[in-house]
């Protein structure tokens, strides 16, 4: 293999596949890259047998051939270099790469590239696109609301539909249910569901960030995996399989009190109270005030931490119904909250031990439910 | 010093170093002597409590009179009855003691709020600063005895000291019905005499290395220089040499301030039966949960602990998104772990299980996908009033009934 591309494209190449690399991990191959020619382009891989990603950049190849380098050595390495033009030159019998940049020069010791595993391409059947921008609006609206913790699988994955001209993701880690629904690029040609790992999805948000044309997603027959195919780079997950609960029966279909408040001013409330709520197992209690004759609605914030001592605070509101207290978890709103870029929020709740739903005012696609922490006393 | 109730000297002690004083009762032969108590029958001779030797029984407790014969607690029933043929042996009943030894935690909780209960059968009491409201305060401590005679039926050993370590020696030292009282300062000197053995952490292993180091009392312990206990055990050296010099500062926990709570429970006899297993998980389960309940906690870590018939002992914990004071979490946390640590069908001896993390928790987090629990959460608070109205054993769940056992 003989190759040579700028230092500035290699390292950006590096930062998107390193992303796959286990911190740790009982096969050494998995702790490596795949530095490989691809056609005219330099491809480069890492996977952690869960999700796997493949990552072309512009390249001049004189001579093919490829070769699996330790992640922290290359990515270290190419990351301190000058920008400049990288010349790489393997030795295949030994599989060491000889790297040279400006002034500087290097051998780095390789594994075998057949040892390496196979990060499948995208098949044309089964396959939907959307747009990038709005992928990753739905990506951020919808995995804070799954689960960190592995003790329901399920959980820890955001099930997708796709049906017609559109998908719904949700995600829930059992006190808390985003669902966020988006246009697909073209209908699909028969329905599907899925669940893909929330930890897959947050990386393709991320790899997506500079990515114009439409994400394609993939999901090859029996394979029990889903590939999204963007212009430079390709994303592999494996699926979570089970049966993702019937969210659906959980949304509640009617509501005693709507509550509408600017999305932004209730944020910034949230957050203030979150100062006393961290230090009380982020109780914040909502105080719902209908207008009267005394005071316009509005809504009042509380938090009390036994230790440090208690603040209000107040935002305003419209409020139709009646007035109610409950009580929140303050991470949970200042999650939703942050990711709703439409100027106001509804509120709507029945009973201060019945979930909460926040819905952006004017688009429908999106819903949040959060149940309440509940006064057990 | 001991059996004296002259009163110390506290003058010189800086102000940040109160004096302490710390009592500790044990009951003695405790289920052994509330059988006698309930059967009069039985008074004075042999009593042997444990399961019978047909089922690889051990001897939970024994009377003092049977103790007499060698009889020990732990000891296979089967070799009790060899050493005291004609011992009455009677099968234990859990709930009974339970009930009694709460009545005489009732009377602890009259002389001072600052109370460990230990085990079933033993307890620390903090009657620090109590002088003014009880008079001198080993006065007070032989009343607390005196009382647990006389309301209850049953003879305590009573160990009055200023920190928890040498209070627990000196009420092991004269029982059963001992008062042994070790005056402010003279800690190190009451337990120079004693075998090393006596000492807390002092087990097998380090009892030899310390004979090998010419180490047969406490007195000969706290006489090595520390450097040389650093060299042979450790950073425990340290701690051994002021424990050898009576010096122990850790407080009376109760429960309410409490890092965790656990119940566990020692079978009769070396279990294998995963049914019987599982349902001694839901009964500690239910137990630790009404604790946490009643103490206004709930916990995130859920441990679980296995003790095989070797004593070799397996803990394993797994913490939840949420705190949680419900029965049926911990429950189900403590099974999950118990079907993936449990080497089936190796024997059990005991099971514990326990709730850590834990915080004061006025408000819970309701879960999304069932809407039971805010009601179970008023069964449980329902279930927890019943209990505490009409005994422990009022109302159970029907899972935890044994078809052997009697509904008295």
């Amino acid at each position: 293999m003989k190759v040579s591309c700028l230092q500035d494209n290699l390292a950006k190449g590096l930062s998107i596949v390193q992303r796959a690399v286990p911190s740790r991990s009982s096969l050494p191959i998995l702790g490596t890259i795949l530095v490989a020619t691809d056609g005219p382009r330099l491809k480069l891989a890492a996977t952690n047998l869960e999700i796997g990603i493949n990552c072309w950049i512009g390249a001049k190849v004189e001579d093919e051939g490829a070769v699996a380098i330790p992640a922290r050595l290359l990515v270290d390495f190419v990351n301190s270099l000058p920008p400049d033009r990288i010349e790489m030159d393997l030795n295949v019998r030994t599989n060491t790469l000889h790297l040279k940049c400006a002034r500087f020069e290097a051998n780095m010791n390789g594994m075998d590239p057949s040892d390496f595993p196979v990060i499948p391409s995208p098949e044309e059947n089964n396959r939907v696109s959307m747009d990038a921008d709005v992928l990753r609006d739905v990506i951020r609206q919808v995995t804070i609301a799954a689960a960190t913790d592995e003790s329901r699988p399920v959980l820890t994955g955001v099930s997708v539909t796709v049906e017609g001209g559109q998908a719904t993701f949700a995600a829930a880690d059992g006190f808390r249910l985003s669902v966020r629904t988006a246009p697909l690029k073209e209908t699909a040609a028969a329905p599907m569901t899925f669940i893909v790992p929330a930890r897959a999805l947050d990386e393709l948000a991320r790899i997506a960030t500079d990515q114009e044309d439409p994400v394609e997603m993939c999901i090859p027959e029996g394979r029990n995996q889903i590939l999204f195919h963007l212009s430079s780079v390709d994303l592999v997950s494996q699926l979570i399989e089970g049966r993702f609960p019937d969210y659906k029966q959980i949304i509640p279909r009617t509501f005693t009190t709507r509550t509408v408040m600017n999305t932004g001013e209730l944020l910034q409330a949230v957050k203030t109270t979150n100062i006393y709520a961290r230090e009380a197992s982020n109780i914040v209690k909502l105080r719902i005030v209908p207008a009267s004759d005394l005071a316009p609605a509005h809504v009042e914030l509380n938090a009390t931490a036994a230790q440090v001592g208690d603040n209000v605070g107040e935002v305003d509101a419209t409020v139709e119904g009646q007035g109610l207290e409950i009580a929140f978890n303050s991470r949970y709103l200042i999650d939703v909250l942050s990711v709703i870029s439409e100027a106001q929020v509804a509120l709507e709740t029945t009973t201060p031990s019945s979930p909460g739903v926040i819905r952006p005012v004017g688009s429908n696609d999106f819903l949040h439910v959060i149940m309440p922490m509940h006064i057990t006393q | 010093m001991a059996n004296q109730t002259r009163k110390p000297e506290n003058g010189s002690e800086p102000a940040h170093k109160r004096l302490r004083w710390i009592l500790h009762i044990d009951l003695d032969a405790f289920f052994a002597s509330v059988e006698e108590l309930l059967n009069p029958d039985l008074r004075g001779k042999p009593v042997i409590v444990g399961a019978s030797p047909a089922h690889r029984g051990v001897v939970a407790s024994a009377s003092y009179a049977a103790r007499e014969y060698g009889v020990r607690s732990a000891m296979p029933t089967a070799r009790a009855l060899k050493l005291c043929p004609h011992a009455i042996l009677v099968p234990p009943r859990h709930h009974v003691y339970g009930e009694f030894s709460d009545r005489v935690m009732v009377i602890l909780r009259d002389f001072s709020p600052v109370l460990e209960q230990v085990s079933i059968d033993e307890a620390l009491l903090d009657l620090t600063g109590c002088e003014r409201l009880w008079g001198p305060i080993p006065d007070a401590a032989r009343r607390i005895q005196q009382r647990v005679m006389d309301e209850v039926g049953l003879s305590a050993s009573v160990g009055l000291a200023s920190n928890k370590l040498v209070a627990k020696i000196a009420s092991d030292l004269r029982k059963p019905r001992g008062f042994v009282y070790v005056e402010h300062g003279r800690e190190a000197e009451f337990l120079a005499p004693l075998p090393v053995e006596r000492l807390w952490g002092v087990g097998k292993v380090t009892a030899a290395a310390l004979h090998r180091l010419g180490v047969e009392t406490i007195g000969d312990l706290a006489t090595l220089p520390e450097s040389a206990l650093v060299e042979a055990f450790g950073p425990h050296g340290a701690a051994l040499k002021y424990r050898a010099l009576g010096q122990d500062d850790s407080p009376v926990i109760t429960e309410w301030q409490a890092k965790s709570v656990s119940n566990e429970e020692t079978f009769a006899t070396d279990q294998t039966d995963e049914e019987f297993l599982r349902h001694e998980l839901l009964r500690l389960s239910d137990k630790v949960a009404a604790r946490l309940r009643a103490n206004g906690q709930a916990g995130r870590t859920v441990r679980l602990k296995i003790r095989y018939h070797d004593f070799t002992t397996v803990l394993r914990s797994e913490t939840l998104p949420m705190p949680t004071d419900s029965a049926r979490d911990i429950y189900e946390t403590a099974l999950a772990l118990w079907r993936k640590h449990w080497q089936k069908g190796r024997a059990v001896r005991l099971v514990g299980v326990g709730v850590a993390n834990l915080e004061s928790a006025p408000y819970r987090q309701l879960g999304l996908f069932d809407d039971t629990h805010p009601r179970e959460d008023k069964l449980a608070r329902t279930l927890d009033e019943i209990r505490d109205k009409f005994g422990r054993d009022a109302i159970r769940r029907a899972s935890l009934l044994r078809p052997d056992e009697d509904s008295d």
